[in-house]
């Protein structure tokens, strides 16, 4: 029987319930599995987004790009570069967070409590990495709220015509 | 023109490429990135992480003897294997284990120069089949070398007021304070920012070339002699965060300008930034 979050969108949903009665070198394999496809969520050419936040962070393994499509229903698709040398776990989050949080709106993505890492990734690497499990979230929240930021400065100026 | 004080200490990508099946070597991958060694290895190599590996679970401190000699076992190293260790990032957790190795007398030791990127950069074979080797005898080691090669808080206090050189190896930004830990990410550093009173910022990678090799002898020298005052007798204790930094500092001074009295602070900034009553100091 799985745990149902019903704070988490679906598609994540499903994921999570992929990883987590997983022993921990399976959850490890999947893992890999996951970074080895982190290529499919790059930026397609020719695509345009509303907005992207690039950044390599000092100290940080690599420059980690984060772009957001919001649809007319502000439905959101995301897609990610990652440097060569952005570690495998975040690669892997990085896949598992593009595919499971596509169709959410920015609202749904900033709710979601980071309570679900440890069950995909299993508790030693959380453990052994805790400060990398965690960053593509973060980032990926951080770029809903310069869009919510940005909608709600865009509704203020119409409003004010 | 100055050469390495221990030469052997460090083996050539090409070296290694022709010695893979050399029965007296075992190649050791330690990394930050604690899935890599799956994504893809030297082909023999076998894993080593620094934390589950090498650190006790439930004590600040390194492994018991015995694990020690269990986790060498388990891996088909014997007293006389000589490790060659290699990983990501310029090599610092590759470092790290050898200075771990080094605690537990574990004197055959080398880093492959410019680790695992450079293996890969020049094309070299990648496996990702895991390597397991028979059992190799492997007796418990009846000391640990912590005198002389490790420095603990008491001891950089005491060190301090002998004006002996303290190098912390951190990034500027940790060293003056500004960052207590890397941006971005949950805390896990210090409740404060700066440095250790009397501390000489040199950041690690002062020693590595573009390519994550080390610099030549005579730059090494240049940099850590002339300009930190360090000398082959002379005590010193190097410090970063956790300790993983500035054992690529330690494994530089030790092996490559051959200082004879480098010890390593592993609590490092993590210890000092948080310990109640310790003086701390900032630009």
């Amino acid at each position: 029987m799985q745990n149902v979050d019903p704070s988490l969108p679906p598609r994540l949903q499903e994921i999570i319930d992929l990883f987590q009665n997983l022993p921990e070198e399976e959850k490890r394999e999947l893992l890999i599995a996951y970074s080895d496809r982190s290529d499919e969520c790059s930026p397609k050419e020719g695509e345009t987004f509303t907005l992207s936040d690039i950044r390599k962070d000092q100290e940080c393994t690599d420059s980690v790009g984060v772009f957001l499509k919001a649809d007319s229903e502000n439905r959101l698709l995301f897609r990610m570069s990652l440097g060569s040398h952005v570690q495998t776990l975040t690669r892997a989050m990085a896949s598992i967070l593009c595919q499971g949080l596509a169709g959410s709106t920015a609202e749904e993505v900033m709710a979601v409590p980071s309570g679900f890492v440890p069950k995909i990734v299993g508790t030693e690497l959380v453990r052994q990495r805790s400060q990398t499990v965690y960053y593509i979230l973060a980032r990926m929240k951080g770029a809903c709220r310069q869009f919510v930021a940005e909608q709600r400065r865009t509704d203020l100026a119409s409003q004010a015509l | 023109m100055k050469t390495y004080s221990h030469p052997e200490s460090l083996v050539e990508t090409a070296w290694l490429a022709d010695h893979l099946q050399d029965p007296g070597i075992r190649i050791v991958e330690s990394n930050e990135d604690v899935l890599l060694y799956d994504t893809g290895h030297i082909p023999g190599a076998v894993h080593i992480d620094w934390r589950a590996d090498l650190n006790d679970p439930w004590i600040r401190d390194y492994i018991a003897p015995d694990q020690f000699a269990a986790l060498c076992r388990k891996n088909g190293i014997s007293e006389t294997t000589t490790c060659i260790f290699y990983g990501d990032k310029s090599n610092w957790w590759a470092c790290y284990a050898l200075w771990a190795f080094r605690l537990y007398g574990h004197t055959r030791v080398k880093i492959l120069n410019g680790g695992r990127d450079k293996w890969i950069r020049e094309g070299r074979p990648m496996v990702r089949e895991k390597s397991s080797y028979p059992e190799a005898p492997y007796p418990v080691p009846t000391t640990r070398h912590d005198k002389e090669i490790r420095a603990f808080y008491d001891e950089v206090l005491a060190f301090l007021p002998t004006g002996g050189p303290l190098i912390d190896v951190r990034s500027p930004g940790e060293f003056t304070g500004e960052l207590l830990h890397m941006p971005e990410y949950p805390q896990e550093g210090a409740l404060r920012g700066g440095h250790i009173p009397g501390a000489k910022s040199m950041p690690w990678k002062t020693a590595v070339r573009e390519d994550g090799t080390f610099k030549s002898a005579d730059e090494l020298a240049h940099i850590y002699e002339q300009g930190c005052g360090l000398s082959t007798d002379r005590e010193a204790i190097v410090y970063c965060r956790i300790g993983e930094r500035s054992s690529h500092t330690w494994f530089v001074l030790t092996y490559l300008l051959g200082h004879k009295k480098v010890r390593n602070y592993d609590g490092s900034w993590t210890e000092w930034g948080n310990r109640v009553g310790a003086p701390i100091e900032r630009p």
